[in-house]
């Protein structure tokens, strides 16, 4: 029961992160219908701006969190801007496999910049905990759970109150009658997929705290943040925040595992990818609008 | 829409119909007879073009799924993966035949890609492409953990001796030159006019009869066993197999620029785009080691955005650049 109790604890405080990798991912596909594969490569940036500050100016993590957004953001706008607005309403497809090309191109970008060595980010609080009840939780994921609620809700009240935001939701809803009441919709799009980006580099200094570092790092991300989209409904900030947390428990869960099968040792730990392809499915199969319910596009 | 008249709108923008374009297609007939000469006549790039035509079969194992069918997987080198291991297994259970190896690798991977394509290919476009990404991560973490396949250390495939290595390479060309025959007379059949029904619009095909689902699997199969067949030789050549190897992002990504850079949906597409990209990632191979990957994504953007129906497509160009820059407008925001 007690172990119950600690891994339940682990996927809730795992399940922040991928709430915040999956809010831009969610966003971006949501609102623009572009499937964003370089999203992974942001998350990844977003890490590697957080241990560049750590590393060079001492700069906390959680005070590297703006700047992570921004610049991911500005880089994000710009990629829009000037390259996938070209194609913008072409197939899925076709967009589908320039994010596949762009995310080639940072990641290989940024092994030239930081080279394959992995790294990390240690604070005075990495290493402490604190126990309640007989579970143990580690301060920095703790402080991370909160800073991607607070993440989530900004968003939130963002969206539905802001000008912009509320231009945006338009946009999603019907991108003729956006237009007819004064939406620029080139605009919107660029701030959309500047937004996504700049959300996957937070999601990345997030990250930064609680896993190493290097170029390859945003793949498992990527197909994280999709299955958890899936799981909690499209371009819904409070759906990816229900999938987030859903899929930070299953998979706390999964990691248990440990059985034989003859001489076959099997450890769930070894399987994060398996059980993730095993969520998308289940959940694509049997309810394919997500738990929050929003019909898929 | 019958099957002539798709033909005839295929022809009518510039495609030349289901194969692509004619000329294309015989300079690359061509080349690929050239290819056969290449261990009497060059026998110190025997390695290079035998891994040149191991990506020339995976380029069109993409094609049939990704060009034709519409489906873009990023999951393919699970195939390739499964090929390579198809032959170590057998290897190590002391049976060293190449046909073995092919037989099972096809078989292997033609029932893998049908059992795992009945609950994934039922997922459409992009959903398809992330599950078959999902897929292949899937597959690698199980390959790596199990003991059959040697876990992470890797298994070790028995070769000839080296006076007799021709024969890898010739098995090689068997393989590349298979997946061309196959995908030329699949796409002049019913079967291929389905595909490309299907990449067009699904909902319009499955109103004429065609059974997406059953078309898509046969699809993903194909696919899968000119993969498998392609790693069964690969990992022959190569003489050991681990799963860093054999699931390799190389063998994914690889196999979508070439058919991207030579034309999707085209039987010359992936032989050309394979060529030119072997030898443009050879020169950069050898001066910069780092770049190659870096030159890939940026051939991915440019095509995608330049050159969206590729090179082949851009030899049967009627009406020069100005229908070019045509093809380019009317996609943006």
């Amino acid at each position: 029961m007690h172990l119950l109790a600690q891994d339940l604890v682990n996927g809730i405080l795992a399940g922040g992160i991928l709430a915040v990798v999956a809010l831009g991912f969610s966003l971006v596909w949501g609102i623009m219908n572009i499937i964003n594969l370089a999203h992974g490569a942001f998350v990844m940036l977003g890490a590697y701006v957080t241990w560049q500050l750590f590393t060079s100016f001492h700069l906390d993590p959680f005070l590297s969190l703006p700047i992570s957004f921004v610049v991911l953001f500005v880089l994000g706008y710009l990629i829009q801007r000037f390259i996938i607005n070209w194609v913008a309403r072409a197939p899925v497809l076709t967009t589908f496999l320039l994010t596949f090309g762009l995310s080639l191109l940072v990641v290989n970008i940024a092994l030239l910049i930081w080279t394959g060595d992995t790294r990390g980010v240690t604070t005075a609080y990495s290493g402490s905990n604190f126990t309640i009840g007989g579970i143990t939780v580690p301060w920095a994921k703790l402080y991370t759970l909160i800073a991607a609620l607070v993440i989530t809700g900004v968003m939130y009240v963002w969206l539905h109150r802001s000008k912009t935001g509320r231009a945006i939701r338009a946009t999603s809803m019907d991108i003729g009658a956006a237009q007819l009441a004064g939406v620029r919709v080139a605009q919107i799009y660029s701030i959309v997929f500047g937004l996504g980006a700049g959300l996957a580099g937070v999601a990345g200094t997030l990250v930064s705290l609680s896993y190493s570092l290097n170029p390859a790092m945003g793949q498992p991300f990527l197909i994280k943040g999709f299955v958890v989209c899936v799981l909690g409904g499209l371009g819904s900030v409070e759906g990816a925040l229900v999938g987030g947390l859903t899929y930070g428990i299953v998979e706390s869960f999964a990691s248990q595992l440990d059985f034989s099968i003859g001489s076959q040792h099997i450890s769930g730990a070894g399987l994060q990818d398996a059980v993730a392809l095993v969520v998308l499915l289940v959940v694509l199969i049997f309810r394919p609008t997500g738990i929050m319910g929003r019909a898929t596009a | 829409m019958s099957v002539a008249s798709t033909g005839a709108v295929l022809r009518k923008i510039g495609l030349g119909g289901i194969t692509g374009n004619r000329t294309a297609l015989l300079i690359s007939l061509g080349l690929m007879a050239l290819l056969l000469f290449v261990p009497l006549a060059l026998p110190g790039y025997q390695t290079l073009f035998r891994t040149t035509l191991v990506f020339v079969a995976l380029a069109y194992a993409w094609n049939m799924i990704g060009g034709y069918t519409g489906y873009v997987s990023f999951g393919n080198m699970v195939f390739f993966g499964l090929g390579t291991y198809c032959a170590a297994l057998l290897s190590a259970r002391g049976i060293d035949n190449l046909v073995a190896d092919i037989a099972l690798a096809v078989v292997v991977n033609a029932a893998f890609a049908a059992i795992i394509g009945f609950p994934v290919l039922r997922l459409k476009g992009h959903y398809f492409g992330i599950a078959t990404l999902g897929t292949a991560l899937a597959v690698t973490d199980i390959v790596g953990n199990l003991d059959v396949f040697g876990g992470t250390g890797g298994l070790a495939v028995k070769q000839v001796d080296e006076a007799h290595f021709a024969i890898y390479y010739y098995a090689a060309w068997l393989v590349a030159a298979g997946a061309i025959a196959i995908t030329f007379f699949v796409a002049r059949s019913k079967v291929g006019y389905a595909f490309v029904a299907i990449r067009e619009n699904e909902d319009a095909a499955a109103v004429l009869g065609i059974s997406a689902t059953k078309y898509k699997i046969l699809a993903w199969a194909i696919s899968a066993a000119i993969a498998g067949a392609a790693g069964a030789v690969y990992a022959r050549g190569n003489g050991f197999i681990d799963p860093s190897i054999a699931f390799a992002e190389d063998f994914n990504v690889y196999p979508i620029v070439m058919t991207l850079l030579g034309g999707t949906g085209t039987v010359a597409g992936p032989f050309v785009g394979a060529l030119i990209l072997s030898a443009v990632n050879e020169t950069l191979g050898h001066t910069f080691l780092k770049l190659h990957s870096l030159f890939f994504g940026a051939v991915i953007v440019l095509v995608v955005l330049l050159l969206p129906r590729g090179l082949v497509w851009l030899i049967g160009l009627r009406g020069g650049v100005r229908t070019w820059v045509k093809s380019l407008q009317g996609y943006k925001a």
